[in-house]
């Protein structure tokens, strides 16, 4: 399991966050996602063997969002 | 979105509940707005006046002020509800060289319903314990302009936030705990009519400003009756619009939100100043618009609307559409008697209040009520206003 932060620039509310946080319900080998519309930003805790950054970006663009990947946290 | 995850609506029954909504609002301000003293009568006085004030705030600024804070989360909890059954749906393993029957969606008109029946219940339920807890305490004038003063700048705020003027105004818009929105994520999962239920009464935890100003407003009743069917009427009158927030930001989808959001934005501003306004007359602060307009024009214009009394005796007439003479002018350092008049006075104006003399009384809806004024020296612009910030005036000493 890593720790990765996205940043998410056109988040406009803070259903933006709900709506990010549901990716962790359609892709599998994701544990969990914490998004915040006060740091633009989402923190995806995810298993890489089974789903990659880039699934996870192509989810959040899916749903209307930009997420680009930020800072990374083992 | 593509057109596969486009939602498919039943616009038939949407425009109609619409237009019922819209034709049982416009029926009632129809109705306030004709003349005859019957009606007036019934917009402004008692019960079935509240009733009608309630209606008609929860019509206008309730419902856009409610967008700000509650209805993008809620509505778009619906979208989100209608997003994940398209996922579903288009998620089904598909037979090769076999055509798909055509999908049937359930009717997404009675979730809505549901949740605004919801939302109607609890907000009713909600009248009750505050107008039961009100008849314990009272809601102090000053404590009033402060709680419009604080919702007033929480509105400028979110406004702000919604223009995008600065990363600091993100703040004013309060994000649920996460255990909150992940159990309403997964319930919105469910497509049985609990869930736009739950959502419903879900509301109640996040009030928006003017909610929460007809939330203190139910607490003053005193009345767990009266709470209850302000709050309902209120909610009510909030319906319309949450109802077309729905309809716009599941069938528009994200690019019609976004046009949606900057004018509420426009509208909440305007709205947080009237408040934040009404709240500063109520605490007889000079820096009102009112009252630093009234301070700063001439008195050549208010000439006509104030009157000079040398024998210590004002009387000011208090009408339903406010107080006359606007400006008042007296004897500096001599007692002042002001005389309140009413004739058949149902609005607000009755409501009366002098911040500086930490005055309040409810007026009779006719009769004369009488107010020592202590000496005060030459200068002194008192200033008064109505419970609601809305009516004001001001008595110049010199």
């Amino acid at each position: 399991m890593i720790k990765k932060t996205f940043s998410v620039p056109d988040m406009h509310c803070s259903n933006c966050s709900m709506r990010l946080e549901s990716i962790e319900d359609i892709l599998d080998g994701i544990k969990e996602i914490n998004a915040s519309y006060h740091k633009q930003q989402m923190t995806v805790e995810f298993d890489e063997t089974k789903v990659s950054e880039e699934q996870i970006i192509a989810a959040a663009k899916k749903k209307g969002y930009t997420a680009v990947l930020g800072e990374k946290k083992t | 979105m593509s057109n596969e995850r486009k939602p498919v609506f039943d616009p038939v029954i949407l425009v109609a509940l619409g237009i019922g909504f819209i034709t049982m609002a416009v029926v009632m301000l129809a109705l306030q707005n004709q003349g005859g003293q019957e009606l007036a009568i019934n917009t402004g006085s008692g019960f079935s006046g509240r009733l009608m004030v309630s209606f008609i705030t929860g019509l206008t600024t309730g419902g856009l002020s409610c967008l700000a804070v509650q209805g993008g989360l809620l509505a778009s909890s619906l979208a989100h509800q209608i997003e994940q059954d398209y996922l579903a749906l288009s998620t089904q393993p598909k037979k090769r060289g076999k055509k798909q029957p055509p999908q049937k969606r359930t009717n997404t008109a009675l979730p809505i319903l549901l949740f605004l029946l919801a939302k109607l219940v609890v907000y009713t339920l909600l009248g009750v314990l505050l107008g039961w807890a009100g008849s314990f305490l009272t809601l102090s004038p000053i404590t009033r302009a402060t709680l419009m003063i604080a919702i007033g700048f929480f509105m400028v705020g979110n406004a702000l936030r919604m223009f995008n003027v600065h990363p600091i105004f993100r703040y004013f818009n309060i994000e649920p705990p996460k255990f909150i929105t992940r159990y309403v994520r997964r319930t919105a999962k469910g497509t049985d009519a609990f869930t736009p239920l739950f959502l419903g009464a879900l509301t109640v935890f996040i009030p928006c400003g003017v909610t929460q100003a007809m939330m203190a407003a139910a607490l003053a009743t005193g009345s767990p009756t009266t709470g209850a069917a302000m709050m309902f009427a209120f909610t009510l009158g909030t319906s319309p619009v949450f109802f077309l927030v729905a309809y716009l930001t599941t069938e528009l989808g994200a690019r019609m939100e976004k046009f949606f959001i900057r004018f509420v934005a426009v509208a909440v501003l305007i709205l947080g100043l009237v408040t934040l306004d009404g709240g500063l007359n109520l605490m007889g602060s000079p820096l009102s618009l009112q009252n630093l307009s009234r301070s700063l024009l001439p008195s050549e214009n208010n000439a006509s609307a104030s009157q000079f009394v040398a024998d210590g005796r004002l009387v000011l007439n208090v009408e339903n559409e406010g107080y006359f003479p606007q400006t008042l002018r007296a004897n500096a350092n001599t007692p002042v008697q002001l005389n309140l008049v009413t004739d058949k006075t149902y609005s607000c104006a009755r409501d009366f209040v002098i911040p500086a003399l930490s005055f309040y009384e409810l007026l009779p809806e006719t009769g004369t009520v009488q107010v020592d004024i202590p000496a005060q020296p030459s200068g002194t612009r008192m200033f008064f206003t109505c419970s609601m910030g809305m009516y004001t005036g001001m008595i110049l000493f010199e």
